[in-house]
């Protein structure tokens, strides 16, 4: 009994080795880790690639940057595997820099290049570097302080993100390449002159090629339109400045003649935060109304006409439209859309004063 | 004793395991719009052999199993029936070893050989098949309790990333999903399984009601398995994935969880429970070879045998596409099992009502 006993266990400790997992394994100190890739085109052909790797020493956290010439972002990997002392692991890339020049002329191989791999995870965010990534890297890597994570900072609900950025992670970019209805806007993103990095708005982006841009107060409306909290953002008016609270969005969409025909109402509470003067509550109000309607229907207007539906209105005529007609929603049915707009602000509370005007 | 609980948690974690891989990709294939409609088809017949099935089973004593009703039926009718049942389980136990080794190095093991992956999984299957029926149950209990929470779990925070707009269409335009192979390759998730309770009575007393409530508690888990992909990437996104569901679970972002992947704790459960499936069904292939070939040869050895010869079958095996076709030729031997057996059990059986009434 005992030596049957004493063999299951040995039987399952062999297993336990086998059950790791643990093939062609590599220590941690053997890996090297990148948090950034940055992609741009080397030529016709080529693309080059920036690796920002957090390398750890004795009196802190160093970033050092890896390039790269290949024909494919795994061919650098493994270029670049071979040329180092240790193996190059993107299992923990966490932000992907896309050149603007690149970016323009499309990214669909490149995005479903990581899509099928399964290296990179799907849920990295994607940007958009407007300066020279050589320049871009290089400051990177000599931020002071840095632990090789202020990139992905920048964009972190929890650290650094305000509700002007967009946030557009892989697996959006690859949905916006084959949905019918929907895609998206990848945040832009150059040096800035006193802090390290400076927004600048938005690229709109159709079958994984950047169309257009838009700016930061229109993403904050892409991102009001995508459910996303607008909470924190300051409105600067003629008449003083307000925070917004929250927000809301309601549609109603119908199909009238094959014609697309939307009607949205923006919803949004504020509380204020500095007058000039002696404004009405009604009459600031107003305003924010009068600043808001007109930027949010240029930007409708704008994008209708780029034929890019990063706002998604698309699936609000899902109901309407029967799928085969779906396929031809940004060519036939997109750019006839009508809408109807109304700004709908409620001043939340007024601060520690008195409304003003009283 | 009264073991119902044992085969509910089995039923469950059995099913689970079938449909959260492989079944969404069939489904989303065969159909562009109105997913609900096939699945709700499918659940119907699910819902329809297993009762028949039951209720043959119960026009004879409990301790006759599938087994000894039909070789009691006379030589024809145990050749009809048992020979396509024996051929069904070993194939789809090739494809499961097979099909699931292939996804263990396409999403997380790539630097392992596929042959280390697939003698671990059959080690364990094995193992589990020699110890016997009531190992299985018992195990499937322990798995059930620890994992199922998380499957759960993982199966709501997956809504983070849904867009409720991707669910129009509602209705299917034409039924044309019946005429696409991969629709009935989706059966795959239900055909496998219930036999399971016709070579168990004697051993494992179960209540039919118990069993119809598991078979009720899965349907979530087929709508689930293919909606969250659907709300989450739409249909022509989701229908580019080999592994939509995986994918989805792919996209969720927690900054609060402590681990960074998700994907890796929902396939090692989804995993774990494919490991009892193979285990069981490889427990029933030796069954029906020891009642009916070779009732001498001890069953550790024809566990050992089978395991052996399904894993050499599964090194013959060379591309992903290769499976696909086994998956193919396999559908046909299913439709013939989990229509020809419920059936045919109930003629067994009110024949031998009638002869016993006569008597």
């Amino acid at each position: 009994m005992n030596i049957k006993k004493s063999k299951i266990y040995i039987l399952l400790v062999m297993l336990l080795l086998l059950t790791s997992g643990c093939w062609d394994n590599r220590d941690i100190n053997h890996r090297v880790m990148p948090v950034v890739l940055g992609v741009s085109k080397e030529s016709e052909e080529e693309y080059k690639a920036y690796l920002q790797v957090p390398i750890l020493q004795e009196d802190g956290i160093k970033t050092q940057i890896i390039t790269g010439v290949g024909k494919t972002i795994n061919e650098i990997v493994d270029k670049t595997s071979a040329n180092l002392e240790s193996n190059v692991d993107l299992l923990h890339i966490k932000v992907i820099v896309i050149d603007r020049a690149f970016a323009e002329e499309g990214v669909k191989d490149l995005i479903s290049g990581i899509m099928r791999s399964r290296e990179i995870p799907s849920k990295a965010l994607v940007a958009i570097c407007e300066e020279d990534m050589d320049e871009f890297f290089k400051k990177m890597s000599q931020v002071e302080l840095s632990d090789g994570t202020a990139l992905l900072d920048y964009f972190e609900k929890n650290a650094g993100w305000n509700p002007q950025i967009a946030l557009t992670r892989v697996w959006h970019v690859y949905r916006s390449i084959h949905s019918y209805t929907k895609d998206v806007a990848i945040p832009i993103i150059r040096l800035g002159e006193s802090t390290l990095i400076e927004q600048a708005g938005s690229a709109v982006i159709k079958n994984g090629a950047m169309l257009d841009e838009i700016n930061s107060d229109e993403t904050l409306l892409y991102n009001a339109f995508q459910g996303m909290s607008a909470h924190g953002k300051i409105e600067v008016l003629d008449e003083g400045s307000v925070l917004i609270l929250d927000n809301g969005l309601n549609f109603a969409s119908r199909l009238e003649n094959e014609l697309p025909i939307l009607t949205l109402e923006l919803q949004l509470e504020v509380m204020i935060l500095e007058v000039k003067g002696d404004p009405t509550i009604e009459k600031i109000e107003k305003e924010l109304e009068k600043l808001l309607k007109p930027r949010f229907e240029n930007m409708i207007t704008k994008l209708k006409d780029s034929e890019a539906d990063i706002l998604g209105i698309g699936q609000l005529f899902r109901k309407e439209i029967p799928r085969a007609q779906l396929k031809d929603w940004r060519s036939k049915y997109y750019p006839n859309l009508k809408f109807n707009l109304t700004v709908d602000v409620t001043i939340q509370n007024s601060g520690n004063l008195k409304e003003p005007g009283e | 004793m009264d073991k119902s609980l044992y085969v509910v948690f089995m039923y469950i974690v059995s099913h689970a395991g079938l449909i959260l891989f492989l079944y969404p990709e069939n489904i989303i294939a065969s159909t562009t719009q109105g997913h609900w409609v096939p699945i709700v088809i499918e659940v119907f017949v699910h819902f329809f052999i297993l009762t028949v099935f039951l209720k043959g089973l119960n026009y004879f004593p409990k301790q006759n199993d599938l087994i000894t009703i039909y070789t009691s039926a006379g030589k024809i009718i145990a050749f009809l029936f048992l020979v396509p049942i024996f051929l069904y389980f070993l194939t789809s136990n090739i494809i499961t070893v097979r099909g699931y080794s292939e996804i263990i190095t396409i999403v997380f093991l790539s630097n392992t050989p596929l042959w280390a992956i697939m003698v671990v999984l059959l080690a364990i299957s094995s193992y589990l098949a020699i110890k016997g029926v009531e190992a299985i149950f018992r195990t499937g209990v322990l798995i059930f309790i620890l994992l199922f929470p998380l499957i759960i779990f993982i199966l709501v925070i997956s809504f983070q990333n849904v867009d409720w707009h991707y669910v129009y269409p509602l209705w299917v335009e034409d039924f044309s999903f019946f005429s696409q192979s991969s629709y009935y390759k989706s059966y795959f998730a239900i055909g496998g399984v219930f036999l399971f309770l016709g070579f168990i009575r004697a051993s494992i007393p179960y209540k039919n009601k118990y069993v119809l409530i598991a078979a009720t508690a899965v349907i979530p888990i087929f709508l689930l398995s293919v909606y969250i992909p659907i709300l989450v990437f739409g249909q022509a996104t989701a229908s580019t994935f080999l592994y939509p569901f995986v994918l989805a679970v792919d996209s969720i972002n927690l900054t609060w969880f402590m681990f960074d992947r998700m994907t890796m704790f929902f396939l090692l459960s989804i995993i774990i429970f494919i490991l009892l499936f193979i285990s069981l069904v490889l427990w029933m292939i030796v069954r029906v070879l020891s009642k009916c070939i070779a009732p001498s040869i001890k069953p550790f050895y024809l566990v050992v045998a089978v395991s052996l010869l399904i894993f050499i079958i599964c090194l013959f095996i060379p591309s992903w596409k290769d499976v696909e076709q086994l998956f193919l030729w396999n559908t046909i031997l299913r439709f013939y099992v989990i229509l020809g057996v419920p059936i045919s059990v109930v003629i067994l059986g009110i024949k031998s009502r009638l002869e016993g009434d006569i008597k």
